[in-house]
């Protein structure tokens, strides 16, 4: 579902608000949001990042990173990890032992790497490469925010690595006029995955 | 299996990365019993401390060893001491090598060689194949622990839906062992047990020369015949997990092996489990296995059909958890030849709370009661129906 609606703004440029809701419209907070400008808007230069292994987690769990950036994986914990993505954006495998660096992985391509460690199957993370021009999560209430948004035709991504919708990703077309703020309402079709469980007691194997 | 012995030394002797690591724990306990005398002590009784057993007990010492060559390689060998007058008190319980890959495109492959658990339980989750949630496992995987051990080659393969946007992850598993033809004789001569005990790969279990379970030798080839187990599996998300095995260790009934003066028993079985957890705390374990184990003497062929289910129910508060089981268990023996074969039937409930204060200490206290009505009691003089009663206090630390 994807309502639409104008207002006038103070300023001269265009702002837009995203709001994310579950089927019940309950908010969706964490939701990924890639905002495409126009043809000619650039999009931000890449960064370095780093995804750190604390108490056998992912830390952060999901960055969101323009395309060129690399992300550095650090290990803070006193057990080993085999950080690895089969992921067709980036596939790369990574040993990461006690206290010893690791040169940083650069991802070239835009899309969506899902992260795993092949010694602790419950540690999941991703990393959502894109070329937006605007992007960022939502907040406790469901909705994320841009300003000084040139006017032109916009596309609105939304993502989120709990959700069940039957497309990858939640697309819709916008188009924004010069100092007006448009809102975008985006409702899901289908109920998000429930959180994990969590991380188990280090003491833990499979067997 | 001296074979698996030599290898896993001749490993230890490379040179070792600096992801070695060592595993120790202590676990001593406080016992209670009202029961029969132990089937480790020549009885029929269902329980590893008997009423003989009171007081203070070495619950085990482990020592545990992982040692990771390179990415995908790793040994694990684990030893542990249940008894001191055992016959080989410090022994291994597990020793393989493990190939585990990097999953490529959602797949994963993982190779096992050497001696470890066959994927059948849902309980044993911490190392060393130890159950978190009671003190004491079910009847089914106390049998696992007692009889059952791959010395062999285990293939899975997985499919990591969850990686890929899916709900769910599957997985198929297939082995072929050696070494495990005795397995059955324990089932036959003393029936479904409740502990904790796991047997170590080159101990004899029970009294030497006592009937009716005499200083048993558990893993050993007999007829040269292979046997084999495949399985799957089925996970959705984090929270449900569903497995089958299908167990057959192809043993040749008629052979006899005079220098540990037992049969090869032909032992097949089916198991079915599920574990459900929850995000606040709860996890229900439930397990049912089924099967034959059979032998034959010149006397005639005789067959012991089992069966045994448990659920259990815990709930982690934080550091604190509180457990409770039920189990139900028989076998049925029967022989072509009079009389008719002795029966077992029988049920028990465990109920135990444990606080891990910390990774290096935890505590832990569990009551146990089994009801059993084992026909081949009256043999040694004992009334067939027995209610065992077994409180323990555990005190644990590992680092």
């Amino acid at each position: 579902m994807l309502a639409l609606a104008a207002w006038a703004t103070a300023a001269g440029a265009a702002a837009l608000v995203v709001k994310v809701a579950r089927p019940d419209g309950s908010p969706v907070a964490g939701a990924v949001v890639l905002l495409h400008g126009p043809p000619g808007s650039k999009p931000p230069a890449p960064a370095a990042f780093v995804v750190d292994q604390v108490n056998q987690t992912f830390t952060p769990d999901l960055i969101v990173i323009p395309v060129g950036s690399t992300v550095t994986f650090p290990n803070s914990d006193k057990v080993s990890h085999q950080v690895y993505s089969f992921s067709p954006t980036k596939r790369f495998q990574l040993p990461l032992y006690r206290g010893t660096p690791y040169p940083p992985v650069t991802f070239a391509n835009s899309g969506i790497v899902t992260l795993g460690c092949n010694i602790h199957d419950d540690m999941i993370a991703y990393v959502v490469v894109t070329d937006a021009g605007w992007f960022g999560r939502t907040a406790q209430d469901g909705s994320w925010t841009a300003s000084n948004l040139p006017a032109g035709d916009f596309r609105v991504e939304v993502w989120h690595p709990r959700m069940r919708e039957a497309t990858d990703a939640i697309v819709r077309p916008l188009r924004l006029d010069a100092a007006l703020s448009a809102r975008v309402d985006v409702q899901l079709t289908r109920s998000l995955r429930p959180e994990p469980l969590g991380v188990k007691p280090r003491s833990w194997s499979d067997y | 299996m001296r074979a698996v012995f030599a290898t896993t030394l001749a490993l230890l002797a490379l040179p070792a990365s600096a992801d070695g690591h060592l595993d120790l724990s202590v676990d001593l306990r406080l016992i209670g019993a009202d029961s029969r005398t132990s089937w480790l002590d020549d009885g029929l009784g269902k329980l590893r401390f008997d009423e003989n057993h009171d007081g203070l007990q070495v619950g085990r010492l482990r020592a545990a060893w992982n040692q990771a060559f390179g990415e995908t390689l790793n040994l694990r060998i684990d030893a542990s001491l249940w008894r001191f007058s055992d016959h080989h008190a410090f022994d291994l319980t597990e020793a393989y090598l493990e190939y585990r890959p990097y999953p490529n495109a959602g797949w994963r492959s993982r190779v096992k060689l050497g001696a470890f658990y066959s994927p059948i339980s849902f309980e044993h989750r911490a190392g060393g194949w130890t159950n978190p949630y009671l003190i004491s496992s079910s009847a089914i995987n106390t049998w696992v622990g007692d009889e059952l051990r791959t010395i062999g080659a285990e293939y899975s393969l997985e499919w990591l839906g969850t990686r890929l946007g899916h709900d769910f992850d599957l997985g198929l598993v297939a082995a072929v062992y050696g070494w495990n033809d005795p397995a059955g004789v324990l089932m036959a001569s003393r029936g479904w047990t409740l502990h904790d005990r796991q047997t170590t790969l080159f101990d004899k279990v029970g009294q030497p020369g006592i009937w009716p379970v005499p200083g048993r030798v558990l893993f050993k080839e007999i007829d040269q015949r292979p046997g084999y187990y495949y399985g799957a599996q089925l996970r959705y998300l984090d929270r449900v997990e569903l497995r089958y095995l299908h167990y057959d260790n192809r043993a040749d009934p008629e052979r006899f092996d005079p220098g540990i003066n037992d049969f090869a028993w032909l032992t097949y079985f089916d198991s079915v489990g599920l574990r459900v957890e929850t995000v606040n705390g709860w996890t229900l374990i439930a397990q049912w296995l089924g099967g034959e184990t059979a032998i034959e003497p010149e006397s005639g062929y005789e067959e012991w059909k089992y069966s045994a289910k448990f659920a259990l129910v815990s709930k982690a508060i934080g550091r604190h958890r509180i457990s409770l089981r039920a189990d139900w268990f028989d076998t049925d023996h029967y022989q072509t030849s009079f009389p008719p074969g002795d029966t077992e039937t029988g049920s028990a409930w465990t109920a135990g709370y444990s606080y891990a204060r910390d990774d290096h200490w935890g505590f832990a206290i569990e009551a146990l009661q089994v009801k059993s009505d084992v026909t081949s009691r009256a043999r040694i003089g004992e009334a067939p129906n027995a209610t065992e009663r077994q409180l323990q206090l555990q005190l644990r630390y590992a680092r």
